[in-house]
C-alpha cells in the first residue's frame, strides 16, 4: 500500500506541474459585431496573474498609458475622435488560456491584439489572429519560431531572439576590441529550453564568424537549478576569458552567486537577452556580485526623453519603475492606434495593411522608426549593450545609444 | 500490508537490531561502489578533476538540505501514514517568514530560526488539528486531496501577499573558503552543518526522551500504545508539527542561498519524496543519508549530460531503487 500511495502522490505531482490544461473552445465568428461604433477597441493580452504576474500587470498598465494618452491627445481623428478603449485578458502564462482569451477578445470586437510576454502563449495567440485576421502585435515574445510561418496578420515590435544574440557577439567583439583585450574564448551558461539554447546557438553562429572561440556549452534547468557552482567551475577549468549568461531572473541570480564565489578568470560577464542583469532589482538583489556585469537586451531609450517623461509619469502613478516590458506595450499599442488612425477604419483587415506600412517613432531602443519586415518582424529593432555601473543599469553601447562609457573588467581581478 | 510494511519501515527506529544486519552493511557497500564507479565516469567524462570535486562538494552540502527537508517529510509518513503534499508550501511560508523577518527588523538571517521554527510548529500542529486529524481512518486520496489544496492554497497566499516577485535574504558577512580547490560559500556550509545538527537532534529526541519513545510507539503499534495510556491523537498533532518544524529550519537555513518565491516548495517537495523513498519510508537516519546521495547524484547529472534536467538523473535513481528496493536503502525487508 505504501507504494501505491505513493505513486498517487507522484501522480497529483505530475497533475500539478503540468496544471490543468483543457483546450479552449475554438470556432467562434471570427467578424465581431459593434466595431463601428462605440470606443475602437485594442486587446491586451497579458499574465497578470500567475508567476509573471508582476511583468504582465506592468505591460497591462504600459498599454492602458498608451491608450489614456491617445485619447488625451483627441482619440482616433480620422474617425471623428472616436476614444480608445483597451480590452484586456489575462493568460496566466498559459498558453492554451492565452488562446480562449484571443478568441474572447476577438468576439468582443478588438481592432488589434496586443502581448503577452511568453512565447508560448504567443505561439498560441498569433494561431487565433492569424485565423480571425485580426492583426496581433508582439511587444514581449522573444522566439523567433513564429516569425517563420509565413503568417500576414502577426507583428512584433520587440528584437528577435536572434538579433539581439547576433547584436551581443558583435558588441562583445569591438567592445573588448575598444578595451584592448579582444575576446578570444567565450563560455556560454545558458538554460535549457528554447529561449537559453536558442540564444546560444545564435551566439555561436555569429560569434565563429567573427573568428570567436565559443565553449564550453554548459545547460541547465532553470525549474530545478538550486546552485551553480559546479557550472561556473567548470567555466573556470576550460580558461574562457569572457562568461555568457542566458537565463531567466532567480537562475541568473543563482549564476552571480557562483560567479563571486568561484572567480573564474574573466574579462566580462555577458547577458545574452537575459532575464536579470539589466533588472533594476538585480542591482540591488546582487549587490556587490553584479557589478560590471554586461547585458545586450531590448531596453527602454533611456536616451529618449519622451520615454524618461513616460517612465517618470508610471513612477507617479504606480510608485514603481517602469519596466522594458511595460514601455514595448506602450510602443505595440501605439502602433496599432496609428494603423487604425491612418486606416481611418475598424476594419481588422485594412489595420493590418496599415500596420505593415507603418512607421512610429518608438519609446524603447530602435535604430529607427517602427517599419515591419515581410514576416512581421520590425526591421529597425536593436538590442542595445548595458551594464551595471555604480549600481544602476546604464546604456553603454553603440555609441549613439550610450548613457556611459562600457567599462570592460570584472572587478574582482588585479 | 500497508502497516506491516510501514511498520517494518520503522523497526530499525522501534527496537534496535538485535543481530548485527549484515545486509546493510553489503547494501552501503554497493552504495559505496556504485558512487566510487559514477565519479570515476565523471572525471573521465569532463577531464576535470576540479570539476567532479566542486560537484561532490556542492552537491554533498545541498544534499544536507535535502536529508533535513526530507527527515519531516519521512518522520510525517512515518508515524502518520500521510504522504504530505503541502511540505515544500509549509516550508516556502518558513522561507517568507524568515524573510520578512530580516525584512522588518534588519535581523541576522540565522537568528529567524528562532521563529520559523516554532511558528512552522504551530502551524503543523494547527493544520493536523483543522484539517487532517478528522481524516484518520478515510481514504489515502482524501489526505492527499487536502495536502495538495493546502499546498494550492498555501502557494497563492503567499503570491497574494509577497507578489511574484522573487525575493533574496542577503546573508551579512558571507565569505567563501576553498577546500582541496573547491570553493565553499560559508553559507552553505552553516546550512549543511546546521541540517546535520537538527537532524542529530532530530535523532535524539526519538531515541532518547520520553515523547519519542511514545511517538516510535505510535508508529509502531497505534492501539498498543493507546492500551499503555498514550494519546495517539496527541502524539499525531505532535508528530505533524515537528515534522512541519523540520521544514521551518530548513527554509531558515537556506534562506540565503535561494531565491525566494512562492512557487519555491514545488522544487524542493519532488527530491524530498524521492530522498524518502530511498532512506526507507519514515527512516530518520536514512533520510539525512539519502539526501546526501541525491544532491550527489543531482550535481553528477549535470556532468554527464552536460547539464541536462538533474532532476532526470534523481528519477533513475528513484525508478532503480523502487524496482531494486522498494523498501528503502534503511528499511527491513517486509516479512
Amino acid at each position: 500500500m505504501s507504494a501505491r500511495k505513493l505513486i498517487a502522490a507522484l501522480g497529483a505531482c505530475a497533475l500539478l506541474a503540468t496544471g490543468c490544461g483543457g483546450s479552449a473552445p475554438m470556432g467562434a465568428a471570427g467578424a465581431a459585431a459593434g466595431r463601428d461604433e462605440g470606443p475602437v477597441k485594442i486587446g491586451a493580452l497579458h499574465p497578470v496573474s500567475g508567476s509573471n504576474a508582476v511583468d504582465g500587470q506592468q505591460m497591462r498598465r504600459g498599454a492602458q498609458m498608451a491608450v489614456d494618452a491617445i485619447n488625451a491627445a483627441g482619440g482616433i481623428k480620422s474617425l471623428g475622435g472616436r476614444k480608445v478603449e483597451l480590452v484586456t485578458g489575462d493568460t496566466q502564462g498559459k498558453a492554451d488560456i492565452g488562446q480562449s482569451e484571443a478568441q474572447r477578445l476577438i468576439s468582443a470586437g478588438a481592432v488589434g491584439l496586443v502581448g503577452t510576454y511568453q512565447s508560448a502563449v504567443s505561439t498560441n495567440v498569433a494561431v487565433v489572429a492569424e485565423r480571425n485576421r485580426v492583426p496581433f502585435v508582439a511587444d514581449v515574445t522573444a522566439s523567433d519560431a513564429i516569425y517563420a510561418h509565413g503568417y500576414k496578420y502577426v507583428f512584433r515590435v520587440q528584437p528577435g531572439s536572434k538579433v539581439i544574440a547576433t547584436a551581443a557577439a558583435h558588441y562583445l567583439q569591438q567592445v573588448s576590441q575598444q578595451a584592448g583585450k579582444p575576446v578570444k574564448k567565450v563560455a556560454f551558461l545558458h538554460e535549457q529550453s528554447d529561449f537559453g539554447s536558442g540564444a546560444a546557438e545564435a551566439f555561436t553562429q555569429a560569434a565563429r564568424q567573427l573568428g570567436i572561440e565559443v565553449g564550453p556549452n554548459i545547460s541547465y534547468d532553470a525549474a530545478s537549478v538550486s546552485d551553480l557552482t559546479a557550472q561556473v567551475t567548470q567555466v573556470k577549468a576550460s580558461g574562457a576569458d569572457v562568461l555568457a549568461v542566458a537565463g531567466y531572473y532567480r537562475d541568473s541570480l543563482l549564476a552571480a552567486k557562483a560567479i563571486a564565489s568561484v572567480k573564474p578568470d574573466l574579462n566580462a560577464v555577458w547577458g545574452v537577452s537575459n532575464g536579470a542583469f539589466d533588472q533594476p532589482k538585480f542591482v540591488t538583489d546582487a549587490g556587490d556580485l553584479g557589478a560590471l556585469y554586461f547585458s545586450t537586451n531590448y531596453h527602454y531609450d533611456a536616451t529618449n526623453p519622451q520615454t524618461a517623461a513616460l517612465r517618470e509619469q508610471y513612477q507617479r502613478t504606480y510608485g514603481d519603475p517602469m519596466r522594458t516590458g511595460a514601455v514595448l506595450s506602450y510602443d505595440a499599442v501605439q502602433v496599432i492606434a496609428q494603423a487604425v488612425e491612418k486606416a481611418a477604419s475598424t476594419d481588422p483587415k485594412l489595420v493590418r495593411d496599415a500596420i505593415a506600412a507603418a512607421q512610429v517613432a518608438p519609446l524603447t531602443v530602435g535604430a529607427g522608426p517602427i517599419q515591419f519586415a515581410p514576416n512581421g518582424d520590425n526591421r529597425n529593432a536593436m538590442a542595445v549593450l548595458m551594464q551595471i555601473q555604480d549600481g544602476q543599469v546604464k546604456q553603454v553601447y553603440p555609441p549613439e545609444k550610450a548613457e556611459s562609457r562600457p567599462e570592460y573588467q570584472v572587478t574582482w581581478r588585479p | 500490508m500497508s502497516e506491516t510494511a510501514q511498520r517494518a519501515a520503522l523497526a530499525p527506529e522501534v527496537s534496535p537490531p538485535q543481530k548485527k544486519d549484515r545486509g546493510f552493511l553489503g547494501r552501503a557497500g554497493v552504495v559505496g561502489g556504485v558512487l566510487v564507479v559514477a565519479i570515476v565516469v565523471a572525471l573521465l567524462q569532463s577531464g576535470s578533476g576540479l570539476v567532479v570535486w566542486q560537484s561532490v562538494v556542492t552537491g554533498l552540502l545541498t544534499g544536507g538540505l535535502y536529508g533535513l527537508i526530507a527527515m519531516g517529510l519521512t518522520l510525517i509518513f512515518g508515524v502518520l501514514d500521510i504522504v504530505n503534499f503541502a511540505h515544500g508550501a509549509l516550508l516556502a511560508v518558513a522561507m517568507f517568514i524568515s524573510f520578512g523577518m530580516v525584512q522588518a527588523t534588519g535581523m541576522h538571517p540565522y537568528l529567524t530560526l528562532v521563529i520559523a521554527i516554532p511558528a512552522l510548529f504551530l502551524i503543523g500542529a494547527a493544520v493536523h488539528r483543522g484539517l487532517l486529524s478528522g481524516t484518520g481512518g478515510s481514504s489515502l486520496e482524501n489526505q492527499l486531496l487536502i495536502t495538495l489544496g493546502l499546498s494550492l492554497l498555501l502557494e497563492n497566499g503567499l503570491l497574494m501577499f509577497f507578489g511574484a516577485e522573487p525575493k533574496t535574504i542577503a546573508l551579512p558577512g558571507d565569505f567563501q573558503f576553498p577546500l582541496l580547490g573547491a570553493v565553499v560559500a560559508g553559507s552553505r556550509l552553516y546550512a549543511f552543518l546546521g541540517a546535520i545538527l537538527l537532524g542529530a537532534l532530530l535523532y535524539w529526541l526519538l531515541r532518547r526522551t520520553r515523547l519519542g519513545t511514545a511517538i516510535r510507539a505510535v508508529a509502531a503499534h497505534g492501539p498498543g500504545a493507546e492500551l499503555v495510556g498514550i494519546n495517539v491523537r496527541r502524539i499525531h498533532t505532535l508528530t505533524f508539527a515537528i515534522g512541519t518544524a523540520c521544514a521551518g529550519a530548513a527554509a531558515a537555513l537556506a534562506g540565503p542561498l535561494v531565491t525566494v518565491t512562492p512557487t519555491l516548495g514545488e522544487q524542493f517537495n519532488i527530491t524530498a519524496f524521492v530522498v524518502v523513498v530511498l532512506g526507507g519510508m519514515g527512516n530518520v537516519v536514512g533520510a539525512l543519508v539519502g539526501g546526501l546521495l541525491i544532491g550527489l547524484v543531482e550535481q553528477l547529472t549535470t556532468i554527464y549530460l552536460g547539464g541536462q534536467s538533474s532532476l532526470l538523473g534523481v528519477f533513475v535513481v528513484f525508478i532503480l531503487v523502487l524496482f531494486l528496493r522498494p523498501q528503502g536503502l534503511f528499511g527491513r525487508k517486509a516479512a
